[in-house]
Parts: C-alpha cells; structure tokens; sequence
C-alpha cells in the first residue's frame, strides 16, 4: 500500500485519509456504559460475582435477599466506572488542548493560523523554534541555508540529544516565497509505526523541478511530538496525521502493572475458589442425600414426589450462593482504597522534598506501592542519578602540568592563573579549544550577562570554565564567534563542524582565525579516539597517565588537541566533505570517514577533567538497601573506568579486599564467551565467601552475552549481587531488567533522562528522578522523587509499610468472610442441609460494608516498628521481600483461625441458646454479635501501634454495630424488629459475648505470646527492642560505624541462621556464615585487572 | 542539552499541603508490648473474673427445677402403626401422664412443647410464610413465598398462609393437681412486639386446614391474629432442631413431692420423622431456664487460663529469655 500526498494543493480534497485530530481515548460518551462494563466483566471475579448475583434473583435457590449482593457489586463497579470516566475525562481534555492548538500553514498560497486538528495531509505547515510538531511532515525548507535544523525528539524515543534533519536535496535553495507554491508529489507507505524508518520519493512539479524523483529518508522529516529548536523556522508538508502518525501509531495503553502482592492475593482467591467448590459439592451432595433418606419423611416441609429436572442442582446451588461469601467482594475496593492513600502518604512525605527545588515525591502509579517493599533488585542509571548531573571542570593536565589537586580544583589553582596571566602559549591555545571546539550558543540577556546554551553539559562546562579562566566566549553570528580573552577581542570563523557521534566520540571545529587568516582544526575527544591521532613524536604518556589519574577519581575526562592546517589541504578536504555531506546512501559513514582523513597528526594540548558531582547521602542509601538485601545493577552510558570510579565512591562495589571485580569484556563472540565463563568461574567459587563480586560488562560485550550466551550471563546475574554495565543503549537497559524479570525477581529500575525511559517501563517499579535532563523519566516513572537518597525512604518507610499493611488486610479481608461462611456452613447441619440461611440479609451485607471494613481500614495507619528502627535496621526488609507476611502458610495461619472462630461462635452460641431460646433471629443475632466481637479482637491484637484514630474505629465500629442493630430494631417491618432489645436486656446474652471473646482470643493469645516471646521474629526482637527502650539505643548510635566490635562483644551468643532456603520466599539476602576471607592485594586498588585479558587494553581499541 | 525552563510543570512545588501529624504518619501512638508479665496478669484477671461469674450461672442454672417428661412413645399403642394411628382422626388420642415435683417450684412455672429432630429451620419450610398478610388486613391475598400452602384448591387465599403455620403444634396438655384442674395461663405467651406489631387485631383467619391436605392445629377463625398466641408463639421459628416453645404459664407455686397428672391430647405426627415430644416443666432465673453450659464454660475458661498463668510464670521463671536483646538479630552476627 502506498499514499500519494500531493503537496500544497487546495483543489484535491485528500478526504480519503484522516484529519489531524488526535484522539487518545478509550471511549466516547455513546459507548462507555457497554464498553466499560465489557471491560469489568472481562475480569474473573467480576464474571464471577455477576454469576452469583444473577443466580441470587431465583428466588428458589436464594438463601438472603439479592440486595446483599447486588448493592455492593454495582457499588463497586460503579466506583471503577466513574474513576475511567475521570481519567478518559481528562485525557479527552489534553487531546482537545494539543488539537486545538494553533499552527501556521499554508492555503491558497497565503500563510493562515489554524488549529493544530485541521490539518489535511498535502498541507505545508510553518514551524517556528521550540513549536511541538503537530503531525508528520517531510521538510521543505528551513532557516539554515543549508538546509538543517534540530529537532529534541525526546517524546518519541527518549533521546535527549538534538538531532539534526536536512531537507531533500531537491528542495535545497528554493527561495522562502516559493515555498509557499511549492507543488509536487511525495509517494510514501502507509503509516506503520517505525519510528526510525521513512522509504519515500518525491517529485517536485514544473517550475521547481520535474521529472526527477528524490529519495527520502527519516532524516528528512519531522515527527510529530518533536520539538524545533536551534532553528528559527522549519516548514514541511503533511504526510501522516491525526492517529495515523508514526507516534500515534506506537501509542499504545502501557500494561497496568500486577504487584507481587496481587498475584498473590489472586492465588489465594483461587485457592478459596477451589475450596468452596469442594464445600458446595460436597454440601451439595450431603443436601440431597439427606433429602432423600430423612427430607421426604418430613410432612410438614411437603417435598413434592416429582421434582423438576433441575432438582439435584437447586442445593448445591444454595449452597454455592451460601459460600459465595467466602470470596470478599469489597477486598478490591477496600485494597484501592486503601492503596491510594499509600500512594497520598508518598506524595504528602515532608522527608521526601528536595529542598532545592521543592518538588515533592509523586506517586503516579498509585497501585504499587507494596511492591516497593519487595523490591529485590535495583537498576541505576549513573549520571543525573547517582550523580547531580551538574558538570564542572575540575582538573586539567596541560603539557604535562597538573593543575588542581586535593585543596580545590583548577579553576582556582594559583598556577593555572598564573600561566594564564602571563600568557602561556600552550594554556591559550588549550583554553581556546575548550571555547571554541562546541556547539555552545551563547546568550547574552538584558543585563549584560552571558549564559550559554549547550547540548551536552560537558561542552557547558568547558565553555564556563574557559570563560572563568578569562577566555570569554562572547558571541556567536552566524559562523563568526567572538571571544574575549583578557580584554582583547578575537574572532574566528567557523568554517565546518565534525559532529559528535557516539561512534566517533570526538568532534572536531574548522576555524579560521580572522585576523591572522589561518585554518586550524581543533578537536576533542573521548582519550581512546584521540591519543592514537597524534602526530608521530608527541609523548602521550603523560596525557594517558593523567587519563587514568582522573578516571579514579571518578572524573570523566576529555583530550583537547588542535592542529594547523594548509590552505590547500583545507580546500581538498572540504570539498570532499561536502560531497560527503550530500551523498544518499550511507551519508554518516562516508562523513566520519571524511572526518576521519582531516583527524590526524594532532597536537595534543591536554586534558580535561570534569567532575560530575554524587548526589547528597548515596553512598549511605546504597549501603542502607544492599544491607536490606537489595542488589544494585548500575547501567551507564558512561565508560567503564568512570563507571568503576563513581561505584567505588558511592559504596557501589567495595574496594579490595573485601570486594573484587571481575570483567567481561571481548570484542569477538569467542573473546566474550571466554571471558564470561572465566567470571562466571570466579564468582562461584567466591559465592560461598562473604566477598562482594562484581562484574563489569561494557555494551559490546552484552550485546554479544545476551545474544549468544544467554543462560551462562542470566547465571551470573543471579550469582552476582552488583553488576556494572558500562555503555549501554537504551535499549540494552531494558533487556537487562527484561532479563531479571524473567528470572523472577522484583526490579525496581531508576533513572532521570529520557535514555532511561525505556527501562524505567520495563521494571516492576519504575522511578524516575525529576532532574536536569528534563522530566521524561519522570513522567514515564511510576514515581518520582527529587534525590535518589529519597529512595531509602521510599523503599524502606513506604514500600515496607505498604507492604505489611496490605498483606494483613488482604489476609483479614479472607478471615472475617471466612468466619461467617464457616458459620452458615455449620449451621446447614443443623438445619437438615438445606441451604437456610442462619443470618438475615441486612447483617450479610452490613458485615461486610460497614461492621468489618471500617476498622481493618484504619490498619493503614498501623507501623509495626518506627521509621527511625527500620532505617537502623533494613535487614528487616528481608521479610516484605521473601513475602514471609503474605504467602500460603500465613494465610492458612488465618484460614485456622476463621475456623477455630468460626467454631467457637458457632458451638457457644447453640448451646447457650438452646431450647427455649432458640429463636431464629436471636440466635443469628448473637452469633453475629459474636463475630463482630471477635473480629474488634482481632484487629486489636493484630494492631502494633494505636493511633486515636485506630481507637475511634476499633471500639467505634464495634458500639456502631449495637447502633445499626437498635436503628434496624426499632423498624416494626423489619425481621428484626424488637430483637436487638430484646438481646441487650438479657444478662445471658452479654454472659455469652464475654465467652465468645475469652474463649476465642484466649489461645490466640497465648500462642501470640509464646511466639513472641520464644520464638520472636526480627521483626518481633526489634519492636521489643523499640519499645522497651533498651539495647537499641545503644545500638542506634554504634550502628554502623563500630558494628565489628559488637559482633565480637555478641559472637558467642548462638543463633542458629536459616539454612533451607527455599527459591519461592526467600530473597537473596547474602547471611553468609563467615568464612575464611581470601586476601589477593595489599593495596585499596581494584584488582580488575586481574581478570582483564591482557590482550585488550584501552588503547589498542582503534576506530571501530 | 538545553535546558527548557518551560518544559517543568510548576505546579508540583506549589502543591505543599500543610504539615499535619496525620499526613506525615506521625501520630502519637500506643505501642503495646506483649510483656510477660502484661500476659500474666491479663491470664490471671481473666481466671479471677471468670471462676465466680461460671460459679454464679452454675448455681442460678442449679436453682432451675425442671421437669421434663417425653410421651411421644408412652401415649400411643406400640404398634407398627404409629403413623396410621397419628393420622386417624377417629382415634382417642387422649394420654395421661403424672409428673412428680422434685423441689419446691415458685411461680410463674412455664409449660413447653420441647421437639426433636424437628427441622423448623429447613429451608423449604422457613421460608415458607408471608408476614405481610398477618399484618394488613389488605394483604390477604399476598401469598407469594408461601409455596405449597397458598391457596385453597379453588383459589381462595390461605390465611396464614404458607408451611410454617399449617404445621402449628397442637397437642393440648391439662394440668390437675390432686384432681382439681391447674390452670395454665395462656396469655401473653407470645411476645408482645409479635402481637402489637406482626400480627394484627383485623386480620382473621381464613380458608385454614380446609385443604384436603390437614397439617397442624386448626385457627378459630373468629379470633382476630392477634390473639393467636400460639400461632405466634409457633411461628417464631427456631434455629436449632430441638427446641422448646411455651405452651403456658401456671400462676401458681407447686411443692416438691406433689404429684401433677397431665392429660394430653396427642395429635402432633413426630412419628413419620422419628421426632420426639417432650413436656416441661420449669422455673426460671437471671440467665434463663436450666443450662450449666455456660456455668461449665465460664469454671473451663477460667481454669485454663489459670493453668495458663501458672505456666507462663514457670516458664518465664526458668527459662527467661530477656525480650528485644539485638544480639538474635541475625545479622548481628555475620561478621564482614
């Protein structure tokens, strides 16, 4: 399929392909009611609860009202309901902003102001700088004379850096007023959704040019969600629109994320489910058996001789309705509620504000906060994550002089200033080539200052410093940059510019100076691309020496080196590079490789070093979480030494000797392969010893691993609790969390820019640090925080809590349906099996709603051990981590006790209603009082801390209950009229509550305390500990600087650690029994060498 | 990169809302700590309330003089024919029954109907009435639920309608006391809310057991419902399948070693269900008629807890084990 897009013509209606209207919402006002309910009832236990309310109307089989379930369950769904209609709402209201948004195109030859919806493909639509591209164009034209502009297409893929766009040679020099009566033809695919691909021709019709057809590229076009920037203008014609753009057709509604937690309540939910179809047939089976024998022999029930054909069904049926209740229907309203407060806890963190900007932590995902606390692994970005982003030039090395050390760096090195006022010959030329070699656009504002916009920070960095140094880059017109050092004005003109790209890693300037007339090339680059140019007899000794000096300093460095050019040598190359610039086919490689022919016999000046700063308190949040049992991952674009230096520095990996890198590296499958296995060697035999493994793997290498040698690399991730990778895409990132997923641990992925976007999806958890590299990161992220220590907080205080807080509500929501379905199970046998109801259907659905959710609700409020204890203590992550307070064995802890309730309720109430008591109402009313007592216990012994709150709805709940109860006793029509009264006078009947609780809360009680006492978890010693204010004080404050002299002080205290860990609960929390420590070198250096082949040292990688 | 001030939304740093304890999860809290000795001492508070209140419901239980007298079997030929006889109408089915008064009984004395094995509680059965129709007088003819008992067999409607009260209990009992009559009293048996507000003063009954079907007892159908006692006293369905419901009271006290004749009218079929019927005879106190249940419980509870008390305090005496101590977090000890 192809589409002809006649470009600029008024005449053709182009009906046949869509207007410009975007639309991301999933309904329209005509089909939310069937389409949404479509979607609820593709749920199973919404299918499920429907079946039960729709049998619930045959009132043959109905044990209560069909009100009892009806009511919650449209309740529930129409809470669901309206929270879709709120957010299709409000993404209607955010497409209906960016459609009528008001763009310049093209009719009849005049420009017109429209809006951004009616645009028609053929369209020719003017951009100015920093306009959002409204839908796919091809480029026509653009402010630069030849015919480039950038575009920020951050939105599209998460790269932040610039990219540059040139129009089709055929448009080149057409004049401004013609393009507005451009005409021509542009056959292209149908819209797909490849963003980096664009197979098109164009033919341009008399009087521009005919009969010739250009190829396009993606490189000719502007997508939508782009950004212009750097170009005044840019126009283009319309060739994809509306929902059939190549953004909108990736678009695509992201997977809602399941938490750990879910699945497991959804598990348990299915095992309930199982049970109560084992009860129904066996009740079912029991019913009708005792029908047969006893039922028919009773006349005054009058069992008719001929049933229907359905008659063996109608009792199991009643008794599915009966058990329907052992599946709480308000657990999912009851858990979102509560969830979302979580989520409210976050954002209200006063903790969690980063104080220089004042952004608050935000949950955007507001569904996963329980996962937080189970998060096993964690994905870090580097630069702008672990450090601020914020580069400042640091060091240098100029012709074998360091400048900078310890005190301060080198802008204030006395020296440095000394060279540069007397005027070292080498120092100005070396500051001349951090003014000049970038891309920086200086701006001057109204007051006179200069602030530079740049698309690397780095480049910032040099220009800054150089100006601080005195070498003023004042302005830039056109390709005439003025500099100003020590007062005295110099111009140059640029005459090319080499681009960066990350295959070349350098780049490099043309200028001529404008006084003297000559031609220099200046350049910089990454140390590997540019020592090996140097001209043959330049020492690069001591640049490489200080190279590596500053990379252990976690400094990223850069050589700055220049050479003098001919002007016939100049003139030969740049001819060839505008050919190269042109060419169709392969037009960057056939650029860098003329790049690469001007590149040589360098002269190296020096070496910059630029610091990019660790954020506040990460090397304490690292050392916090990996304490908590938590493996760090750092995936960095960055290269390898800068990597290793910045985890050295922030606790990443621990020096030698208590930790060890190993590296994989290789640039041939074979090369990796051995590599792998020789880390792969190492890190088992070293498993058993406490030692912190790492390995460093660099993108190439990964590449290979994850395609080759999968299951060797997957094993080593799981043996290995750090791992470095350098020089990952994008892309790359997300494997590796794809990679950990599939190994079945939680990741939480974090990051800031927009190359971590990608990842930050992919992960359980997603975070995103609203930093300097924008807020893509952030908006993609299921949270966002200001500061990455923030994320201590975020795991250990919020996600534990959460975590603990749900595992015993999801748990209380099974027991108190439990006990009361156990009850009516108990009470068929007394009733001849045949599904009666014991408890009318106002207290069924009262129980539910009001008389057990209030007082579990306020459980969000409950912290089993204070802030301040965990974050002294984040070993105790390890139980929300290993699930250990919500998985089968627990929750069969609370089946038990349902049951044993249940019991307990069911047997004292029909003894001590016996006989003439035996009344119907009042027997279900005192044994539901019963539960409504028992469970106030429950929650209460459940309960570590009270809050007044907790207080009000515990005891609240439980007085409210006998105010239900009076209210719907008071109502003559009611079944119920006068019974509660009539209860309440009885001293039997208050006898009877004190049996109920004592004699069921006394043995949970007393196995409580046992527990507690002798068989006290973590969690249990600590909350002693907090609580009774003794040895944890002591332990605050020599925790966890002198931690070895009290291990030696408790050693002789045996505690036996456990052993049998089974994959399915246990995280991977290193409790390694001491072992004999296995030193290799004296010295704090990292022995990465070590296992680095000596084949292939850093400068041996030439050019790839 | 360039920096794009316009690009961060800035309503995020305005959007501070006020501190608040509550907001910040800081609200002062109770921690309780289950203690060995705050366990203690709740076991021992426990036993200590627990004996006299068991103690006390045991003796209120033991004061009960109740007489209890099964005749289902007694009063009926011991024949195969137990159902036929039952169900013959033509037969006398008077039966006399002496009872001795162990102890000396104050009034007011109760008379039950106690049955066994007597499911009123099956589904089928309970469900089977319609309240509405004992209440308004314009209802009558609302008989829906009351399946298979609605209507007559030309279509009249049944008043009261439905299973539970065409199977009304209608054995009639006559208390003589050295042959002069022991009257019962057989007013306000029912509870009052049932006769002031379920069962009305203007609705009568009709079509009753005039089916060819007869079930129960009969209604005079010139006694408004609301002075059907023991309709209302009948259709006050129980729970459980043995149940006891009150036929009468008698105003007077009876000594011990008096000798009670009772003369019943034995209509009620049990027999096709292997059910039982009992009379008794009984007082009351505080906690109601005879059941040491409760007492037993209370004096078990109690003494467990006790026993409980003694040995935590053992346990806690020879094998302390001091709470909180750091040094069993197991982590502690890992030396690094």
């Amino acid at each position: 399929m192809k589409r002809y897009v006649y470009i600029n013509d008024d005449n053709l209606a182009q009906d046949i392909y869509c207007d410009n209207r975007i639309s991301n919402r999933k309904y329209t006002i005509w089909n939310f009611l069937p389409k949404n309910l479509w979607e609820q009832f593709s749920r199973f236990m919404n299918q499920y609860f429907l079946l039960i309310a729709c049998l619930q109307l045959w009132s043959l089989i109905t044990p209560v009202n069909p009100a009892s379930t009806w009511g919650p369950l449209i309740f529930i769904f129409a809470v669901s309901a309206s929270k879709e209609a709120w957010d299709d709402y409000n993404r209607y209201l955010s497409d209906k902003k960016a459609n009528e948004k008001e763009v310049w195109i093209v009719r009849q030859g005049i420009r017109k102001l429209i809006q951004a919806q009616d645009i028609c493909i053929g369209n020719i639509v003017w951009l100015r700088e920093n306009d959002e591209v409204p839908c796919d164009l091809v480029l026509l034209g653009t402010a630069d004379p030849q015919g480039f502009c950038y575009v920020e297409t951050a939105a599209l893929d998460g790269e932040t850096d610039l990219k540059t766009r040139s129009i089709p040679s055929a448009c080149m020099g057409i004049d401004v007023d013609l393009l507005h009566k451009i005409k021509g033809v542009i056959e292209c695919p149908s819209p797909d959704k490849d963003i980096r691909r664009f197979d098109a021709n164009m033919r341009l019709f008399p009087p521009f040019l005919d009969n010739d057809v250009f190829p396009l590229t993606i490189k000719n076009t502007l997508l939508q969600s782009c950004y212009l920037r750097n170009t005044e203008w840019a126009c283009g014609v319309a060739v994809y629109t509306g929902n059939q753009t190549k953004l909108g057709m990736c678009r695509g509604i992201p997977e809602p994320k399941l938490t750990a937690v879910d699945a497991m309540i959804d598990k348990l939910t299915g095992a309930i489910f199982v049970f109560q179809i084992v009860v129904v047939i066996v009740l079912g089976i029991a019913g009708n058996v005792w029908k047969d024998t006893e039922g028919r022999k009773l006349w005054y029930v009058r069992y008719p001789k001929e049933g229907p054909w359905y008659e063996l069904l109608v009792i199991p049926l009643r008794f599915e309705l009966l058990c329907s209740i052992m599946i709480p229907i308000s657990i999912k309203v009851s858990l979102d509620l509560v969830k979302s407060l979580y989520a409210k806890f976050i954002d209200w963190d006063d903790q969690m504000v980063d104080p220089e900007t004042g952004i608050r932590s935000n949950a955007t995902n507001t569904a996963i906060s329980e996962d937080l606390g189970q998060v096993e692994y964690i994905l870090t970005d580097k630069t702008g994550t672990l450090t601020e982003n914020k580069m400042i030039f640091k060091r240098c090395c100029i012709s074998g002089r360091f400048y900078g050390n310890e005190s301060g760096d080198a802008l204030t090195d006395a020296q440095l200033l000394n060279a540069v006022s007397t005027g070292s010959a080498d120092v100005i030329q070396f500051l001349k080539v951090m003014a000049i070699c970038n891309t920086v656009i200086p701006v001057r504002s109204k007051s006179g200052t200069i602030s530079y916009k740049a698309l690397s920070q780095d480049e910032e960095a040099l220009v800054c410093a150089a100006a601080r140094l005195r070498m003023v880059f004042e302005n830039k017109n056109g390709n005439i940059l003025d500099i100003n050092f020590n007062a005295s004005p110099l111009r140059y003109e640029v005459l090319d510019t080499l681009e960066f790209t990350s295959d070349r890693k350098r780049m490099s300037v043309v200028v001529r100076d404008c006084q003297s007339g000559e031609i220099f090339l200046l350049s910089k680059g990454a140390d590997e691309t540019i020592l090996p140019l140097t001209f043959s007899g330049q020492q690069v000794r001591t640049f490489a020496e200080a190279v590596e000096q500053y990379a252990q300093m976690g400094l990223r460095t850069l050589c700055l080196a220049w050479r003098k050019l001919e002007e016939g040598e100049y003139q030969e190359w740049a001819s060839m590079f505008k050919e190269a610039n042109s060419t169709l086919v392969d037009r960057e490689w056939r650029v860098a490789e003329v790049c690469q022919r001007l590149e040589h016999d360098l002269e190296i000046l020096g070496v910059a070093a630029i610091e990019d700063r660790l954020q506040e308190g990460v090397p304490e949040t690292i050392e916090t979480l990996r304490k908590a049992g938590i493996n760090f991952w750092m995936l960095t674009g960055d290269k390898m030494n800068t990597a290793i230096q910045i985890a050295l520095s922030c606790n990443f990996v621990s020096p030698e000797p208590k930790g060890q890198l190993l590296i994989i590296d290789g640039k041939t499958e074979d090369e990796v392969c051995r590599s792998l296995e020789r880390v792969l060697l190492t890190t088992r035999i070293t498993e058993s010893e406490p030692k912190d493994v790492a390995f460093v793997v660099d993108g190439w290498a990964l590449e290979i691993a994850l395609k080759h040698y999968r299951k060797a690399f997957t094993e080593l991730a799981i043996l290995s609790r750090t791992a470095i990778c350098c020089r990952v895409t994008p892309s790359q990132k997300a494997q590796l969390v794809e990679l950990l997923k599939l190994c079945d641990y939680r990741t939480l992925a974090i990051g800031d820019g927009g190359n971590d976007v990608r990842m930050i999806q992919q992960a359980d958890i997603g975070v995103g640090i609203s930093g300097r590299e924008g807020l893509q990161a952030a908006r993609a992220a299921d949270y966002s925080i200001g500061k990455f220590r923030f994320l201590k907080r975020l795991i250990l205080v919020h996600g534990r809590y959460s975590y603990n807080r749900t595992a015993f509500l999801s748990q209380y929501s099974f027991y108190k349906s439990l006990l009361i379905c156990f009850i009516q199970i108990f009470s068929s046998f007394i009733s001849g099996v045949s599904g009666t109801s014991l408890f009318n259907s106002v207290s069924l659905m009262a129980y539910n709603v009001f008389y057990t959710s209030v007082p579990v609700l306020v459980s969000v409020l409950d912290k089993d051990l204070s802030e301040r204890t965990v974050m002294q203590h984040p070993q105790i992550l390890f139980y929300c981590q290993a699930g250990r307070l919500l998985n089968p064995s627990t929750f069969a802890g609370w089946f038990g006790r349902s049951l044993f309730h249940a019991i307990v309720v069911f047997v004292i109430t029909i003894h001590s209603y016996a006989f003439e008591k035996s009344e119907m109402e009042e027997v279900a009313m005192v044994a539901l009082s019963g539960c409504i007592w028992l469970q106030a216990f429950v929650v209460a012994l459940e309960t570590n801390s009270f809050t007044i709150l907790q207080h009000l709805a515990i005891w609240g709940n439980l007085l409210g209950f006998y105010v239900i109860n009076w209210i719907v006793s008071a109502i003559p029509a009611s079944g119920m009229y006068t019974i509660m009264f009539r209860l309440c006078k009885q001293p039997s009947y208050w006898i009877t509550m004190i049996l109920i609780v004592a004699t069921g809360m006394g043995p949970v009680l007393a196995l409580k305390y046992l527990r507690y006492t002798y068989r006290s978890s973590k969690i249990n010693i600590l909350q002693q500990a907090e609580r009774l204010g003794g040895p944890i004080l002591s332990l605050g404050i020599i925790e966890p600087q002198s931690r070895s002299s009290l291990d030696k002080d408790l050693a002789p205290l045996s505690i036996t650690q456990p052993k049998n860990r089974t994959s399915v609960y246990e995280p991977l929390l290193s409790e390694s029994p001491s072992a004999t420590r296995r030193s290799i070198g004296p010295a704090q250096r990292f022995d990465y060498f070590q296992s680095q082949s000596p084949l292939t040292s850093t400068h041996t990688r030439k050019d790839n | 990169m360039i920096s794009d001030g316009s690009s961060q939304p800035s309503n995020k740093v305005s959007r501070k809302p006020t501190y608040s304890r509550f907001t910040q999860q800081d609200l002062p809290a109770w921690k309780p700590v289950l203690t060995p000795a705050l366990v203690i001492a709740t076991l021992i508070c426990l036993a200590i309330i627990f004996i006299p209140i068991g103690l006390l419901s045991l003796s209120a239980s033991e004061n009960v003089v109740e007489v209890v007298d099964r005749y289902d079997d007694a009063c009926i030929p011991s024949t195969n024919q137990k159902v036929g006889f039952i169900k013959d109408p033509a037969t006398n089915k008077t039966c006399i029954r002496s009872l001795t008064i162990p102890k000396k009984m104050r009034k007011p004395i109760y008379v039950y109907y106690q049955l066994d094995n007597f499911y009123q509680n099956h589904r089928r059965y309970v469900k089977s009435r319609n309240d509405r129709q004992l209440w308004n007088p314009k209802a009558e003819s609302s008989t829906s639920k009351c399946d298979p008992e609605e209507k007559t067999g030309d279509g009249k409607p049944i008043v009261p309608c439905g299973l539970v009260a065409w199977s009304l209990f209608n054995d009639t009992y006559m208390l003589s006391k050295n042959d002069a009559a022991l009257p019962i009293n057989k007013k306000d048996i029912a509870w009052s809310s049932d006769r002031t507000h379920k069962f009305s003063p203007n609705v009568y009954p009709k079509n009753f057991q005039n089916g060819t079907l007869i079930g129960g007892g009969k209604l005079d159908e010139s006694i408004p419902m609301s002075q059907q006692e023991d309709l209302m006293v009948w259709m006050r369905t129980a729970a459980l399948p043995t149940f006891r419901k009150l036929y009468g009271k008698i105003e007077t006290d009876l000594e011990a070693n008096e000798r009670i004749t009772v003369t019943i009218q034995n209509n009620y079929n049990t027999y096709s269900f292997d059910g039982k019927k009992k009379l008794v005879v009984s007082t009351t106190t505080w906690i109601g008629g005879k059941n040491d249940f409760i007492g037993r419980m209370y004096l078990a509870v109690g003494g467990t807890s006790l026993v409980f008390a003694i040995i935590f305090s053992l346990l806690y005496a020879f094998k302390p084990r001091p709470l909180g101590n750091p040094s069993y977090l197991s982590w502690n000890k890992t030396t690094t």
